[in-house]
């Protein structure tokens, strides 16, 4: 308070009035950063070893185990499988003969009607033997063996689908 | 064609028989028995088609076996066919192989029936796979001889050494 106020003039003035509204704000209560009580824990500084589960001997009787179970279920799993595959196989090869038959029919059958449509195809063409190149045969053929004909020689005579079909069906197989 | 008009092949008459126009769950439903039940007439044919290797001379028993499947199959027809329509539409549906884990109460009802009516049973596992013998009444073929040329003269001996240092001497 300056000497040449008055005491009312102290009251009303603006400093004072600034004061008295910053007292009048609620203050922030500070707390200061303690220790827990009782205090701190003290300092781990030792090693802390996992608890053990399980020894040596039984881990490795463990894996012994399960390997040994595995390798049954493994034995098993695949007995069973040859067993199905060998009951495929047996029907396969039951069948053979059946689809071999027919097939020794129709392939003869494509054979005999190769010849004659070459006979046809060739009846004016002075000098040509049908199964020969002007007279000369294709095979060597002393012992007289079933001649294999290439596959140029079985589809020729075919119309060109069936070439086609022919072809396809050779090259899925 | 390497066939000529004097070569062996059969008439048209001779490779017609009426065919086997089943679908392939049909054979593979009925392959087991089926093949039991053919098997002598199977033997002979694979036989004669492995000794001969000639489709030609194998007609006769290629018939025998078409045949023979006729029979089984007019069998099945007459006394089990409900359950071998059973059998043979599981077989059908029974994944990409057609195969038979799928389907073992149909098969057991199957095999039930072929061995009331037919008195045969499933052969056992490995039936058709393994090594069996068959004793055939055909002849063993023997190939026609191979004539071969004349044998071509002995070459020169030369053993005996000669000596460059003399200069020739055999002239």
């Amino acid at each position: 308070m300056r000497t040449d106020q008055s005491p009312a003039d102290f009251r009303n003035s603006p400093e004072t009035a600034a004061t008295t509204a910053a007292i009048e704000v609620k203050m922030v209560v500070y707390k200061q950063d303690l220790p827990p009580g009782g205090g701190f824990d003290p300092i781990e500084w030792a090693k802390r070893t996992p608890r053990k589960r399980m020894g040596g001997f039984t881990q490795f009787f463990a894996f012994v185990g399960f390997t040994t179970a595995a390798w049954v279920a493994f034995a098993r799993n695949k007995a069973k499988r040859d067993r199905e595959a060998l009951e495929l196989r047996d029907a396969r090869i039951a069948i053979e003969p059946f689809i071999l038959a027919e097939r020794d029919r129709a392939f003869l059958k494509h054979i005999r009607k190769n010849r004659d449509e070459e006979n046809e195809l060739m009846k004016d063409v002075k000098g040509w033997e049908t199964g020969t190149l002007w007279g000369e045969p294709v095979y060597h053929n002393v012992r007289d063996r079933f001649k294999r004909a290439s596959l140029e020689e079985i589809i020729t005579h075919m119309s060109p689908k069936d070439q086609d079909d022919f072809l396809w069906d050779k090259m899925k197989r | 064609m390497p066939f000529t008009n004097q070569d062996y092949l059969p008439s048209y008459e001779e490779l017609t028989v009426p065919e086997l126009e089943i679908t392939s769950a049909v054979f593979r439903s009925t392959a087991h028995h089926l093949g039991k039940y053919c098997d002598n007439v199977s033997k002979e044919f694979m036989l004669c088609r492995s000794e001969e290797g000639d489709p030609r001379k194998c007609i006769n028993e290629g018939k025998e076996v078409t045949r023979c499947a006729f029979e089984f199959l007019g069998l099945v027809k007459k006394s089990c066919l409900a359950e071998f329509n059973q059998y043979m539409q599981c077989i059908d549906h029974s994944g990409g192989e057609m195969e038979f884990k799928n389907c073992r109460k149909t098969q057991a009802t199957f095999d039930k029936c072929v061995k009331d009516n037919l008195d045969q049973d499933r052969p056992e596992l490995g039936f058709f796979g393994k090594v069996r013998l068959h004793s055939s009444n055909r002849p063993k073929p023997t190939p026609s001889p191979h004539i071969l040329p004349e044998r071509a003269p002995d070459p020169p001996d030369f053993s005996r050494k000669t000596d460059p240092s003399k200069g020739p001497q055999n002239w």
